[in-house]
């Protein structure tokens, strides 16, 4: 993803840049895991909101409740509420997912100003 | 293999759990005579350096992707554990559908006997309490996950030190550019 132009150029890499750059590295990749897990996350919400949905439209009492493998008889009402809860802890991580994710380009927004101001055109930080 | 140490780059260490480190070179100049390479072989050097960090990357990444399947599955398991659980103090049985086949399911009873049996892997099945089995999960699910931190470090380690090694290769080519445009203009 980043390269250094060969122009030559003697601008001198310290030990700090380079930490800099690792650092930018580590925060990229983070950032491409993140995007996969907030797709991941979003659909699970999907999939928990058309559950609700099917369970309040259908009218039966005892409503099978997939638990590993199986398929569990449950009372409508056991269900709700276990659908309830899977639904809040859902949102609660996604919303994580998407506050590190702003952190993430926060961090490395930062660090594209500072490795851009000494670098340069010797320097390219950007998705290719 | 030589390594270069130069490096004053404080708190990385030598290498991680076989993983050698890349050491940061302060000047090119330097770092070129003390190896004795020129800049070719140097950078031959370093692109051996980076295939030997891609493999053992792949290796992680196996790794990793194993352990992230494991971990659902022992939820799953701690899932199910405490359905049975739950169900033994109503004195009900639970009734669920389960595949006997791709696409075919049938209807099960389970009674409320309180234990259930656990694929320990290599053939193995034994039989636990649901509390026996309720620890025994709990334990497993936190080695997983102590596992995949390690292994997550490990992977950020070698990613670093791949950085590394890319930036001094660009730095050894910079500064062979640099020495050979001097020598011309002389």
């Amino acid at each position: 993803m980043q390269q250094q132009k060969g122009s030559g150029s003697e601008v001198e890499v310290t030990w700090e840049d380079q930490l800099n750059i690792n650092k930018f590295g580590r925060l990229n990749n983070r950032f491409h895991e993140l995007e996969d897990e907030i797709k991941i996350a979003k659909e699970n919400n999907e999939s928990l909101e058309d559950a609700s949905n099917e369970l309040i439209l259908s009218d039966e009492d005892i409503v099978r409740f997939q638990i590993g493998e199986i398929f569990a008889h449950m009372p409508r009402e056991q269900v709700e509420s276990k659908l309830e809860i899977m639904k809040q802890n859902s949102s609660k991580e996604l919303e994580k997912l998407e506050e590190e994710k702003e952190s993430v380009l926060a961090q490395m927004a930062h660090l594209k100003k500072v490795l851009y101001g000494k670098f340069k055109d010797s320097i390219n930080l950007e998705e290719d | 293999m030589a390594s270069s140490s130069t490096s004053s780059s404080s708190g990385v260490p030598a290498e991680r759990r076989g993983i050698p480190a890349a050491s940061f070179v302060e000047d090119v100049q330097t770092y070129l005579t003390q190896l004795g390479f020129d800049a070719n072989s140097a950078l031959a050097f370093l692109q051996e350096r980076l295939q030997q960090y891609r493999i053992v990357e792949m290796k992680l990444l196996a790794q990793q992707r194993d352990l992230q399947a494991k971990i659902p599955d022992i939820e799953k398991c701690l899932d199910i554990v405490s359905t049975i659980q739950a169900k033994k103090g109503s004195g009900e049985k639970l009734i669920a559908d389960f595949e006997v086949s791709e696409g075919i399911y049938s209807r099960a009873r389970i009674e409320d006997s309180g234990s259930v049996c656990l694929w320990l892997g290599a053939n193995v099945m034994l039989e636990y309490s649901c509390e026996e089995a309720n620890e025994l999960l709990k334990k497993n699910l936190e080695n997983a996950k102590a596992s995949l931190e390690v292994l997550i470090a490990d992977l950020q380690f070698l990613r670093d030190q791949v950085t590394v090694t890319q930036v001094t290769t660009a730095r050894v080519y910079n500064w062979d550019v640099h020495q050979r445009r001097i020598k011309q203009a002389s």
